[in-house]
This record gives structure tokens, sequence and C-alpha cells, in this order.
């Protein structure tokens, strides 16, 4: 008998064996494959039930804060300015992940990132036993009435508006519309979130493709901006060759012929071509300056280079190779007002203008002010860097001086945004998409000799009509944050000069 | 008699050890889900010790030279089951606190009334009859309840109880009585059939029974968990009086044509083994509990995340049938091991004094017993890491259930006293002191 129970004992190791086996291939082997299957909701439900850092703006706002609650998830995340952070905070959602600073600020709010140290009193070991209490919040750059003055100025329509300070590339305000109230994703009721998911994905222009760093979008005038920095870069005569006086122009190696916008005619030297944002005269100035000069000029502004923004997934703005327009001349022509195949996002053109405000440096873009501890305490502080030279100090001010003229001058396409006591610098652009539709642009700075911010707006698909141009409705809205933003400190009322804002807008062009 | 104190100090020793273990992981887990010392930590310990030093008194008085492993271990995973009940529902976690001490004093009982294991066999029909009728328990209406589609409890005023386990250790009594005394008549064919002697069905009738009553609690109470337990027992208990591979071929046989059969007949069964084959297709619906249980198990790792820091919650059944994947996932690999490899001592033991044990009877019902504890492990570990279909059946000592735990300590009582006898008997066939030491490795 001692034999049989000696077998039996051989058996139960047996067994026990495969239980040591299964679960070394469990936890061993295949962990990674099963923590990274979608149905896995408990990694995601673990980090729910982790305490979470605040997110707040510059002006003190709560953007986003976590408040216990006693179901399995222990905490709640709100959103108390609801839809109008959404663009950068994003969302904490347990069922589709994370978006905005939530998710490129994770480590940061969850405390995962800070650096670990070693427990020097008793509350401090037991924070470490807990892991409760190593969190940090995060302050944003951005200011709430400023993208307020964003929303409001949208006032309901599609578009985007990013804000810069140009010396240091902290963001002001990033607003779009489309937008969505990110509460609704973040609830611990499965159905009711799926429903708000299913909302919001139905919402025609997909307002979680968060279009102020996403899209991209033809930046039409806008990226005169560009062509006529690219002159006093690499060909300066150019600037002062007086350009005939065109409505169409016609293009080499073809029987196309590029039209100014609404058929006007045009033409003189740089200064009168950027005004009135001549098409045939800024046409012209790309075939002479050639596609390389062109593309260098281009690609030192951000071009072609996914910004290096602290959120995720930014688009990368286009300007074709200078080899593609070898085997077609008429698309530089085109490149050069930026149609065809140029297209930037509302954030890089908002760059653009950064880099002439700041004597053509352009700093890193970022949504990160200062980031504190559970204490309170100021753990790190954003140190500004440059993230390229687009070009020299020379150049940004003489290009300051055209985009000047633009609001200044009385047959200025960008008339709209003047404020009076202040010189607001500027460029229009109406991007023709096809036909009847136009992308409306808006890029300015102010003030114009010592420049405190830069606004890019856009409004997409938009007519095209004398009266819907980034002149006449993109201006305004950049001419509110600028007048908001400025008035901080100052008592300059905001309301005042309403008068001066419609006074001369129909020499536009595209 | 110089042995029965050293025995009996390193159980107290281990004892000690086993306290100080299960306190340091409940003060651990309170940190990790609450942030504090749990409040109860200074009572729960105390009362855990004095509940274990009672049982170690009660042996020192009534069983001085039993093992001094068992006892130890199991109040160690007594402990260990605690925290991670208390982890999840504070509620369970003080039922369990009682049960554990209604376990212990019947575990002290056991070991007063039960004073030679052999008393027992005296009983064998009665413990027949009253396995068989507790089993059946559950089917009678009124008092029989279905719970998570298996009919397994019976409750009586507000207290719920699963018969099937006692039933269990009246069976292996049963069984262990009946096999010793025809275990001749199993092992050699008696009749002869043209060349062949074969079995006299007679003696196969025993088997046939314990087949059929397997198959009647698969098929009335949904049950395979407890079905394959009972089967595999007295198999194993067969084979291990005969030494006839055949019984072990043939028990597999019928169980596999049986279980094939019923499968087709239960739905309960069928969804079992539809989330056990394929859990993804079924991801949401019956093989939720083995997906979350295997997330759960997956996210512990080498280490672990601590007791107290997992989530937990997304498991149903957390604290009874999938209180392993719990463990697994808050200890790692290294935690879920140790638990296992605490069980496998256990059975060591047991099979070590089956071992030691000189009559037939009491080397069944120590293997037996031994079986049970170590098949039940299985039967649940495997399933819940899905080697196996999953069964709701406990962890030993670990899971949350009144009923499971006090057939465990009457289970540890009925070992220990084998143990005792066997040492007894060990002393009095005048077997030199010195070897005694070293005649303890069975296995």
């Amino acid at each position: 008998m001692n034999r049989q129970i000696r077998g039996l004992g051989l058996g139960i190791s047996i067994l026990f064996i495969a239980l040591f086996v299964q679960l070394n291939y469990l936890q061993v082997v295949h962990k990674t494959k099963l923590a990274t299957n979608p149905l896995n909701r408990a990694t995601v439900i673990n980090s729910y039930t982790l305490p979470r850092g605040n997110i707040i703006s510059a002006d003190g706002v709560t953007l986003a804060t976590s408040i216990p609650t006693k179901d399995q998830f222990k905490y709640l995340r709100e959103y108390p300015t609801g839809s109008l952070f959404e663009e950068v905070t994003g969302y904490y959602s347990y069922i589709y992940g994370s978006d905005g600073a939530e998710a490129y600020y994770n480590g940061v709010l969850t405390g995962r990132s800070s650096p670990f140290k070693l427990p020097t009193s008793l509350s401090g070991l037991k924070n470490l036993l807990t892991n409760t209490n190593n969190t940090e919040s995060i302050t944003l750059t951005l200011l709430d009435k400023l993208q307020k003055a964003a929303q409001a100025g949208l006032a309901g329509r599609d578009g985007s508006v990013v804000a810069l300070d140009p010396k240091t590339g902290a963001v002001l305000a990033m607003y779009s519309n489309p937008t969505f109230d990110p509460n609704g994703l973040v609830g611990h009721n499965p159905t009711a979130v799926q429903a708000a998911y299913k909302a919001i994905t139905a919402t025609p222009g997909g307002p979680l493709a968060s279009p102020a760093y996403r899209q991209i979008f033809f930046p039409g005038s806008s990226f005169k901006i560009v062509t006529a920095s690219a002159v006093y870069d690499h060909d300066p005569t150019l600037a002062s060759t007086a350009q005939p006086v065109l409505s169409v122009l016609s293009l080499p190696d073809t029987t196309t012929q590029l039209h100014n916008f609404a058929g006007e005619s045009c033409g003189g030297q740089i200064l009168a071509l950027f005004t009135v944002s001549c098409d045939t005269g800024f046409a012209q100035i790309g075939l002479d300056l050639g596609a390389k000069n062109l593309y260098d000029e281009a690609a030192s502004f951000g071009f072609d280079q996914v910004p290096p923004i602290d959120l995720p997934f930014p688009a990368k703005s286009n300007f074709p190779t200078a080899s593609s327009f070898a085997a077609n001349l008429p698309t530089l022509a085109y490149s050069a007002i930026g149609q065809e195949n140029v297209e930037a996002s509302p954030l890089e053109m908002a760059l653009v203008g950064a880099s002439i405000a700041n004597s053509g440096k352009i700093m890193k873009p970022h949504i990160l002010g200062s980031i504190t501890d559970s204490q309170n305490q100021v753990v790190s502080t954003y140190k500004p860097a440059v993230w390229l030279q687009a070009t020299s100090a020379s150049t940004a001010s003489k290009v300051t001086t055209l985009m000047e003229s633009v609001v200044s001058a009385p047959n200025g396409t960008g008339a709209a945004a003047r404020i009076p006591g202040i010189q607001v610098a500027a460029k229009t652009g109406t991007a023709q998409t096809g036909t009847h539709h136009t992308d409306d642009w808006f890029v300015a700075f102010a003030p114009a000799n010592d420049p405190q911010i830069v606004v890019s707006v856009v409004l997409p698909n938009q007519g095209d009509l004398v009266s819907d141009q980034g002149g006449t409705l993109a201006a305004p809205i950049a001419k509110s944050l600028i007048e908001d933003y400025l008035a901080t400190g100052t008592t300059q009322g905001s309301s005042s000069g309403p008068g001066s804002a419609s006074s001369t807008t129909t020499q536009a062009a595209g | 008699m110089t042995p029965v104190p050293a025995r009996r100090r390193t159980e107290l020793g281990l004892i000690f050890l086993a306290v100080i273990l299960t306190g340091g992981l409940y003060a651990l887990a309170g940190f990790g889900k609450a942030g504090s010392l749990p409040a109860n930590i200074g009572p729960f310990l105390g009362t855990l010790f004095a509940l274990l030093i009672v049982a170690h008194i009660a042996l020192r008085r009534l069983a001085p030279l039993a093992d001094p492993i068992l006892l130890p271990v199991a109040g160690l995973l007594n402990g260990i089951g605690y925290v991670f009940i208390a982890r999840l529902s504070a509620h369970e976690a003080r039922l369990q606190a009682i049960w554990t001490a209604v376990g212990i004093t019947v575990f002290v009982a056991t070991l007063l009334i039960v004073r030679r294991a052999r008393d027992l066999e005296r009983y064998r029909y009665m413990f027949a009859a009253g396995g068989i009728g507790m089993l059946l328990l559950p089917l009678v209406p009124g008092i029989g309840e279905n719970i998570n589609g298996a009919r397994l409890w019976i409750h009586v005023g507000t207290l719920n109880f699963q018969p099937g386990e006692i039933a269990k250790l009246a069976l292996a009594i049963f069984f262990a009585s009946v096999l010793a005394e025809r275990s001749d008549l199993l092992s050699q064919g008696t009749k002869r059939l043209g060349r062949f002697l074969v079995l006299d069905p007679r003696y196969l009738a025993p088997i046939v029974t314990a087949w059929g009553l397997s198959l009647v609690i698969f098929l009335a109470e949904n049950d395979l968990g407890s079905s394959f337990l009972f089967f595999a027992l007295f198999i194993g208990m067969l084979w291990v009086a005969t030494g006839r591979a055949l019984y072990l071929g043939v028990g597999a046989a019928l169980f596999g044509g049986g279980s094939v059969l019923a499968l087709k007949a239960i739905g309960h069964a069928q969804t079992r083994v539809q989330a056990w084959l394929d859990p993804w297709v079924h991801a949401e619906t019956t093989g939720y509990q083995i997906i979350q249980g295997w997330f759960a198990i997956a996210n512990g790792g080498l280490f672990g995340l601590g007791p107290g820091q997992s989530g937990a919650a997304s498991i149903p059944e957390a604290s009874t049938d999938m209180i392993f994947a719990v463990m697994a996932e808050e200890l790692g690999l290294l935690g879920a091991s140790a638990i296992l490899i605490g069980f496998l001592l256990m059975v060591g033991s047991g099979l070590r004094i089956a071992v030691r044990c000189e009559r037939p009877f009491e080397k069944l019902l120590a293997a037996g017993l031994s079986l049970i504890l170590g098949v039940q492990t299985f039967v649940i570990v495997a399933g819940v890491t899905r080697l196996i279909p999953l069964t709701g059946i406990t962890l030993p000592f670990v899971s949350y259930g009144g009923s499971s735990l006090l057939a465990n300590y009457i289970l540890l009582a009925l070992l220990l006293r084998l143990s005792h006898g066997a040492e007894i008997e060990a002393v009095t066939l005048a077997v030199p002191q010195e070897q005694l030491s070293t005649r303890g490795t069975g296995l």
C-alpha cells in the first residue's frame, strides 16, 4: 500500500507542477499580452483607483480634478469648465483611454514619473506604503479668459484659435469648434459613457480630432509671411522689384492661369503686394525664388516637421519637397501663395507668426507652466527653449513692417484687426478649397514693436463671397484675444474703438 | 516520552511565525487599501493567536505525538485567507472570523470525540448514510437553494450551509473502511470467464455506486467540481487499496463518458465548458469571470502589486471561487507559489502520516483525506488558471465559506489524530528512539 501512497504523492505533485507551470505562463511569459489585451480594463481601472493631480489654468481656474467616490474606482474625474478646455486637457476615460494633457502628463498627474525619494519621516514612509499622496498637479500656460474670448469669437462656427506668447512659446489659448464636454467620457457608468462617445463621434467635424494642433488646412495667403521671409533671406532684390499690375498671371509650361481673388488687379513692390495680398505678384515671386529657396524657407519655419508641443500626436504641416516642383512649375506658383500642396495646422501658423514676432526665433510651443506636488510646492517650472531659428532678426523686422501695413494701411486686408493705441501686425488668408469654399485665416501679433501675443485663427469651409474672408471673419476673433490679453495688468478698456474695425476691407485678395 | 515536547515546541514556534506573517500581510493590505493600519489588527492577531494556541494545547493534551506542521500551515492559510477576504468585504470577513472560531472548536471537539481513528470504522454505514444524505440534502425542496446555477446549498433560517463539504469526509471514512476490508478481493480476479479470471461483479458494485453517485451530483446539483472530487477520491483510494492501475483507467473512462453524457444534458455545465475552451469568444458573458481572473493573475507578474493594491472588484466571486486570482495579482508569482507550496506541504505531511500508519483503514483514511486536500486545491486553482473548466469549489482554509472551513478543520483533526495513532504504534512497537526521528520522510 505504501507504494501506492507514494504514487499518490507523485501524482499530486505532478498536478501541482502543472499549476506552477501555468502560473509561470500567465504571470511571466504571457503577462504583456494579457496586460495589453483591449478587453483588459483592470490596468485602467487600477490606475483609475489611484488619486490624480489637478490641471489648473494660468489664471487659477481648475480645469480637471478628481472627486473621491464610493464605487470601485474611488475617484471620479471632473472637468469643471466642461468643453472650454477640452482640446487641451483631453479626457481620462476608463473605456476610451486618454487624450490631451491627461495623456501627455499622465506620469506627472499620477505621480509615477516623480523621482523616487527615500522616506525621511514616518508620514513619508506611510506615503510610500500607501501610494496615495505622490500625485502632482500641473498648471497650464493657458488663460481661462482668452479661452472664453476664443469661444465667444467663434460663436459656434467651426474653427480653431491658437494664441501663443512669442517670446516663450507658451500656449495662451487653444480652442476649436466643434467641441464636446469631456465629463461625458469619464463617468463610471459604461452605458452612459458609450452613449456620450457615440454622440460625440456622430457630430460632424469630429471634435475628438483636436483640429488646433492635429488638423492641417490650406493656409492660403497667410503663407505669404513665409514667402516674404524667403525673399529677404534668399533674394533681397525681389523685394524692390516692382511686379506688373495684373489680374491674371500666365503660368509657365501650361495654359492654366492664376487669378487674383475676385478678379482684382494688383502689382508693385513687396509692401504693396503684401498689404493687399496680391496673388499674381507673390506667385511670380515664388517662381523667381525657385523651388529650393522656398522649400528651405518653409522648412526653417517648421513645415515638414512635427512641432515639439507637449500634447499627443501633433500634426506635421506640409510643404512639397523642392524636387517635386521640377516637373511641375505651376504648382510652385500656387505653393508660394499657400495653395496646392501646402497645408498647415492652426498651431503651425501661430508659430510662423511667432517667429516674426520673436526676431526670427521659434520657441518650443508648450502648454505646461509648472508642476506642483501634493503639498502645493512648485516642483518644476517649464524652461522655454528655442525650437527653430526660422529667419534672421533683420528679416523678421522687415516682415513685421509688411504685416503692420496689412492692418494699418487704408487698403490693407487686415484692417478689421485695428486696435486704437496698439499696433497690430497681421496677415490674412482666404484659401480656395474647392468651388465656393474657402478656409479663412488670420495670423496676427501685437504690439508690433514689442510682441506679447500671437494669434492664429482659422475658419474652414466658409463661402467664397467677398464678405467671407480671413480679413472679415477671422480678424475680429484675433483682435478680441489681443485686446483681452493686452488689457491684463493695464486698465486699458477693451471695449474702445469699435468704429475703426470695419472701415476698408473690399480690396482683399486670396 | 521525550519526543512529545519537541514536536509540540516546533508547532508552537511555527504558530508564532504564522501569526507574524499574517499580521504583516494584514498591515500591508490595510496600508495598500485604505492608507492606514486596519483598525482591528490588534484584536484580529490576538484572536488568531489565541485560537491557534487553543488548538495547540488541545493537541498537547489529546494527540501529543501528532505531526507539528499541519496545524501551523493550516492556521497560516486561514489567516492569509482572512486578510484577502477582509480586503474584499468587511462583512464576509466578520463571518469568516466567527467561522474560524467555530472551526477551531470543532477541531478540538473532533480530537476529543475521536480518541482512536479505528473506532470510526465501526460506524461506517452511519457515515455512508450520513454522507449520501448530506449530498442529497440540497435537493430537498424548501431548504435547498440554487446559487449560481449549482444546487449545493441548504439554508435553515439565515444560515447557509454546503453539506457536500462535510459529506466528503463521511464518505472518505466509509470508503476507507470498505476498501480496507475488501482490498484483497478487489485486487484479484475471483471469477472465471473463459480463460480469464475477472473480478466478481459483486465487488465492483461500490465503484459503480460511486460513479453513479457522482453522476447524480453532477446531474441534479450541476456541480462538476464536487463530482470530480468525489470520483477522484474514490478511484484514488481504490487504487491505493488494491494497487491495480486498471481501476484508474476504468475510472477515468467512466468519468469521461459520464461527463460527456451529462454535458449534453446540462446547460450550466455546457456554459462552463464553453467558457473554458474558448473564453475570448464569450469574454463579456460566460467567459467574463475566467478572463478577468486571467487579467488579474497576469497583472500580478513576478512580485505582485502588493497586498491591498489591486482592483479586485472586477472579478466575480472574488472572495470564494476566485480568491486565488486576487492573491496571485497582489502577491505575484512568488506569493502564489508560496501558497501552493503550503498546500503541497499539507498534502505531503498527510501522505507521510498514511505511510506511517500501520492498519489499512488508517492508511487509506489518511491517504484519502490528503487526496481531498490536494485534489480540491488543484481543481479550484487549475480552474482559476484555466487548466480545467472552472467550478465552484473552495480553496481549503483560504476561501470565504463556513462549511468549507468547518469541514477542513475536521479533516485536519482527523489527520492529526491518525498521525498521533501512528506514532503511538511506532513507540509501542519499541522502535529505538533515534530511529523515530529519521523515519519521518515517507514521501
